[in-house]
């Protein structure tokens, strides 16, 4: 795996800047982006409307928001899924025009391929690369120690529990050594002892390996632990309604005092928005 | 109770359990014997009832014609009466003989056929454009029934082998092509979105990700194939052919020899019995992943 520091990375990124006008824009730049999807009859709707975001060089970045406000959407243009209808999008200052694996997805469903084993699911992406083959099971193997779940690698997705499958995920996407790490309410569907464990696994490999991580949760206690800075988002059309920086040094406690005032003031900017967190 | 629980059991009466890793170890072995021994047992009994079908169906075939009043034995002949006329033609190599030269139509065909089915399935199931282009007409012949085109064969192509393997070629494209198509269709978009944020080129996302996640319909597909493809075998031998086991039956039926029709109705089965075995088999080798969610 790839041990950077956090300060050298944001010094590669800018030594290699072609584009010397925007010398402190972040990892990922979000410039007045508008998403129109067509809904049932000919209507449609703006999923995003006029939103601007720069996700800084290694930070951890959490998004969180009503239902249909936008984050999926969000997420999936930056991954390059889709084009925005307005707007620019650009990735360590070049325009994102599609997919790639410097830009790693973990999707909320189970995204992993069941004819896989753990392992080849993980070797997937340098497979496609054209990596040999012992190169990519080593790295491989890597990642799935990273994730720890080095004796899982010869099952099958259905022979995982949910955490473990997650994690698998995760692994399948560090193995290509991205640069950010785009994640869709990974941890919704397990349970919540599970989900803590999954969180204080993140957490460490993130900063082990020193890279950006935008995660989106439905979940307010999940983005004040995780979160370097919280996007909060409101539906219809979908909006950034404001950044929440979270100085809270890491281990994080969840009983302590400052950890309390800042939920509260997450779910204060949810009520000011006349909806509730569904 | 298990034999297992039996011997162990009596750890788990007290108070605390004392279980040492001596005794999880035994039980471990224990356990990994009673299920090994158990799927043995499961087995046999499997081959031992499927056995004693076969010799109760024998035993009914051989009792109804003599019970039933008003059956002539020369027209609907017991197994007693099959059995002389199927060692003959086993012993003479003409069983044989016919059952190679069908199983070569049959399987030429079929690889043909499917292979198309394939090939055209995966593209229209990706590519809107073909979809709608080839819809109307695909669906239209598809919805001929293959024996239809019996006659247009001879016609056309004589005789020979040709004009069977074309339509047995024929035949197997559909259903090949139409589950093909729903497969790849259906594949979940979040299959090619993983691999293509993974760093797969369009052929990668369609060769390692849309075939293999549409792989059991493609097989589901096959495995009607080789049921229609016996269908249109039997129906191009009946009318033109020199070889084979329609040939046989159309030949017995001329010089009236119902024991050689039914020999060659049996191995028809036989045959269909083997592939459909074949297939059922090689599925679980080849997919220990597939529908194991719903075990
Ligand atoms: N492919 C699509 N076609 C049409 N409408 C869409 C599409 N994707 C999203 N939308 C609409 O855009 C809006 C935002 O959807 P999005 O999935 O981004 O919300 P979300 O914040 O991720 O919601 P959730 O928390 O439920 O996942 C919704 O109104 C949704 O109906
Ligand atoms: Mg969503």
């Amino acid at each position: 795996m790839r041990r950077v520091a956090r300060g050298s990375e944001a010094a590669r990124s800018s030594s290699r800047g072609h584009v010397s006008e925007r010398p402190d824009e972040g990892v990922v730049a979000i410039e007045h982006v508008s998403k129109l999807f067509p809904s049932t009859e000919g209507e449609s709707t703006w999923a995003l409307l006029d939103v601007s975001l720069s996700i800084r060089d290694g930070e951890f970045m959490c998004a969180i928001g009503p239902s249909g406000c936008g984050k999926t959407t969000l997420l999936n243009l930056i991954a390059g899924f889709i084009e925005p209808t307005r707007g620019e999008l650009r990735f360590d200052k070049t325009p994102i025009s599609g997919p790639a694996p410097e830009r790693g997805v973990v999707f909320q469903e189970y995204a992993l391929f069941p004819w896989l084993t753990a392992q080849r699911n993980v070797e997937f992406g340098l497979k496609m690369q054209g990596m040999a083959k012992a190169e990519r099971r080593e790295r491989a193997n890597e990642a799935l120690n990273l994730v720890g779940l080095a004796d899982a690698a010869r099952r099958y997705p259905f022979e995982l529990s949910g955490g473990m499958r997650q994690r698998v995920a995760v692994a399948r996407a560090l193995v290509n050594h991205p640069r950010i790490l785009l994640m869709d309410e990974p941890f919704a569907a397990v349970d919540a002892l599970t989900r803590a464990s999954l969180q204080t696994e993140l957490l460490r490999i993130w900063e082990e390996i020193g890279i950006t991580i935008f995660f989106i949760t439905h979940n307010i206690e999940e983005a004040v632990y995780l979160g370097d800075r919280i996007v909060v988002m409101s539906p219809n059309p979908g909006q950034i309604q404001e950044t929440v920086e979270v100085d809270i040094a890491r281990p994080r406690n969840r009983s302590e005092l400052e950890f309390g005032r800042l939920y509260a003031k997450v779910n204060g900017i949810f009520h000011r928005q006349g909806v509730s967190a569904s | 109770m298990t034999e297992m629980e039996r011997d162990f059991r009596s750890a788990h009466a007290g108070g605390r359990d004392d279980l040492t890793p001596d005794l999880v170890q035994k039980i471990e072995e224990r356990f990994r014997y009673d299920l090994q021994r158990s799927r043995h047992r499961r087995r046999v009994q499997r081959l031992m009832l499927n056995i004693a079908g076969v010799i109760l169906f024998l035993i009914l075939w051989e009792v109804a014609p003599r019970v039933v009043p008003g059956v002539n034995l020369q027209m609907f002949p017991p197994p007693s009466g099959v059995v002389g006329t199927l060692w003959d033609l086993i012993a003479s190599g003409e069983l044989a003989g016919h059952a190679w030269s069908s199983l070569k139509r049959a399987v030429a065909g079929f690889v043909l056929g499917s292979t198309a089915g394939i090939l055209v399935g995966l593209l229209t199931g990706r590519l809107m454009m073909l979809r709608d282009l080839s819809d109307p007409v695909l669906h239209s012949l598809r919805s001929i029934p293959s024996i239809a085109f019996v006659p247009l064969a001879i016609v056309w192509f004589g005789l020979g082998e040709t004009p069977k393997i074309a339509l047995i070629t024929w035949g197997t494209f559909f259903p090949v092509w139409v589950n093909t198509f729903i497969g790849v269709r259906d594949v979940p978009n979040i299959y090619v979105r993983s691999a293509a944020s993974l760093g797969a080129s369009p052929a990668g996302i369609m060769l390692q990700v849309v075939l293999p996640a549409a792989l059991p319909f493609i097989i589901a597909g096959l495995r009607q194939a080789t049921a229609v493809a016996f269908v249109i075998l039997v129906a191009a031998e009946l009318v033109g052919a020199s070889s084979g086991l329609g040939y046989l039956i159309s030949f017995s039926h001329l010089v009236f020899r119902v024991d050689m029709m039914f020999v060659g109705l049996m191995a028809l089965g036989a045959l269909g019995f083997l592939a459909d075995t074949l297939f059922a088999a090689s599925l679980d080798r080849i997919f220990p992943w597939y529908g194991a969610e719903a075990r």
